[in-house]
């Protein structure tokens, strides 16, 4: 199978400031691919190239086959595209600027439109003016999504949406992927994508950290879990364990971070009579923090 | 394909602005017209008007202040109408890629549009069409004071007048369209346009004053839109010469906006 979006060394400066440090990557046709990275890691640069919004100064991306620079107009075409500070005109309605994005793609499919719009509870009666972010996203998201494009690419998508809506959009997405057509979209949020990602990669300071199956990562992921027993516990039963760190004891508690399966950690803390378990999702700056401690062993 | 999309919505944006500007502009030119026929029965008006210095005389065309085509362009054609309809073009021009650029509307537009030069080229179109229905308010103005003033215009030296202004703002709007395409500031692109505005200004001032000068002057736009009038009956290719300069700006600048990264 082909890539939906390849990049070969893609690089790019501003200034003296690497933004993007030769970026190679396959984003297989069909898949849901997450693109993750804290702020400032090159992600909204990398789709920027993508979208011939901006020139690699080094390397290339080919899109749907396409060069992303030379073919910049035939990916627009094929592409659905939302920008991470995505602004719409304040003065139209909902409804307005979807017609006049409708106007210039030949190929947008008003029924996909309602649909996308009623999915998402969007009021498309009201001025952009008066919507609140989640909303403006709203129309951000219908904007990519309404021509039906073979590949999506967003970033940020779920930023200002509620959690009901952030569902909604996953469905949506996966809808989209069932459908035939590829996702592309970035997070800084492992959360946002696990659910819907096939594949992820990690960017960190303008370079590839790793890309793997979602399912290998969240392997590797840590977490933060803290432990309450009846009476206080020994801190050395858990010290031992493989991939068990900073473990610290308060009264009944016990908070550790575990980089893994949680197996151990548990079968060591059921004889102890535990009362209560909390575990948070690992941050992605967990699993970063991982992958370079990893790297540099 | 649904053809002058971008063009369509760009006009429907400026419907307010060419409503209020237009109104400001009629009313200037109703306000000196009304005041003409005191002007002209002024006693002596002659012997006050050989009085003004030898400059302001050459620059306002004093000597043919006592006729209506004269005295309408010492009053508003030599100056104030030139300034308003710059301010209003220059502003347009600067806001139509760069505005859009900085509010961050651009990226989707680029994205959905056919292409980029089409956005510039329908946005080039749009502002040319503005500037010019403002011209057209200020034509039909000039065409109603001057029948119910009874001041006897020709509509062809009134057509001559209007189309010299227009074609000069629109030439230094299409220049704020440039640079504002260049360089995504629409502060940048103001600001450049009204400095080379005010240089060109300057030349033209200079080429009626100075002698050293005055070979130079026919490069001023200014020159090309004042000189004889512009209310009068004399044509000539500064017309044209506005037009095709605006135009081969907005191309120069085509190839680099196509090229350059959208700012973020």
């Amino acid at each position: 199978m082909t890539a939906a979006i390849t990049t070969v060394g893609l690089s790019k400066q501003f200034g003296s400031t690497i933004a993007l440090d030769h970026l190679d990557l396959a984003v297989p046709t069909g898949s849901v691919f997450g693109f993750l990275g804290p702020n400032g890691a090159g992600k909204t640069t990398t789709i920027r190239m993508l979208m011939g919004l901006a020139r690699p100064s080094t390397g290339y991306a080919t899109v749907l086959g396409l060069d992303a620079t030379r073919d910049r107009d035939e990916v627009h075409r094929r592409v659905g595209y939302l920008p991470g500070d995505f602004t719409a005109y304040a003065d139209l309605t909902g409804g307005e600027y979807l017609d006049y994005l409708g106007r210039l793609r030949a190929d947008a499919d008003p029924r996909r439109r309602e649909e996308l719009v009623d999915r998402l509870e969007l009021d498309v009666s009201r001025t952009i003016r008066t919507l609140s972010r989640g909303n403006r996203q709203k129309v951000g998201l219908v904007q990519a999504f309404m021509h039906n494009p073979d590949l999506l690419v967003l970033d940020e998508p779920t930023s200002g949406l509620d959690p009901l809506m952030q569902r909604q959009f996953r469905e949506i997405a996966s809808a989209a992927r069932a459908a035939g057509s590829t996702v592309f979209l970035s997070s800084h949020v492992l959360g946002e994508v696990e659910e819907i990602a096939d594949t992820v990669a990690i960017v960190k300071e303008g370079r590839l950290v790793v890309v793997d199956a979602l399912e290998h990562l969240k392997e590797r992921a840590r977490r933060h879990i803290e432990l309450t027993f009846r009476d206080p516990p020994p801190a050395s039963t858990f010290d031992s364990i493989p991939g068990v760190r900073d473990v610290t004891v308060l009264d009944h508690t016990i908070r550790l971070v575990i980089e893994g399966s949680m197996e151990a950690v548990f079968r060591a803390a059921a004889p102890l009579g535990v009362e209560n378990v909390v575990a948070d999702h690992a941050p992605l700056d967990e699993i970063l923090i991982g992958y370079y401690e990893s790297d540099s062993s | 394909m649904n053809r002058f999309v971008i063009f369509t919505k760009t006009i429907r944006d400026q419907r307010r602005g060419i409503f209020a500007w237009g109104i400001s502009i009629a009313a200037l030119v109703v306000v000196m017209a009304l005041m003409w026929p005191t002007v002209r029965d002024m006693p002596d008006l002659k012997r006050l008007l050989s009085n003004y210095p030898e400059a302001l005389r050459k620059i306002f065309k004093i000597d043919t202040y006592g006729t209506p085509a004269g005295y309408l362009n010492a009053e508003l054609f030599s100056l104030i109408l030139p300034a308003v309809f710059l301010v209003f073009s220059i502003g347009r021009g600067a806001r139509l890629i760069a505005g859009e650029e900085e509010d961050h509307t651009l990226d989707v537009l680029l994205c959905a549009a056919p292409s980029r030069s089409r956005v510039a080229f329908e946005k080039a179109a749009a502002l040319v069409v503005t500037v010019g229905a403002l011209g057209g308010i200020l034509f039909m103005t000039m065409l109603l004071s001057s029948w119910a003033i009874d001041m006897r215009l020709a509509i062809g030296d009134i057509a001559r007048g209007t189309i010299a202004v227009t074609a000069l703002s629109i030439e230094f709007g299409l220049l704020a369209l440039a640079v504002g395409a260049i360089s995504g500031r629409r502060s940048t692109a103001a600001g450049i346009s009204t400095l080379i505005a005010a240089a060109a200004f300057v030349l033209y001032l200079l080429g009626q004053l100075i002698t050293a000068f005055e070979p130079w002057r026919g490069l001023s736009p200014f020159t090309q839109a004042l000189d004889h009038g512009p209310l009068g009956p004399e044509w000539s290719i500064g017309t044209i010469a506005m037009c095709a300069c605006g135009a081969a700006v907005f191309a120069a600048a085509l190839p680099r906006f196509t090229r350059r990264d959208i700012r973020t």
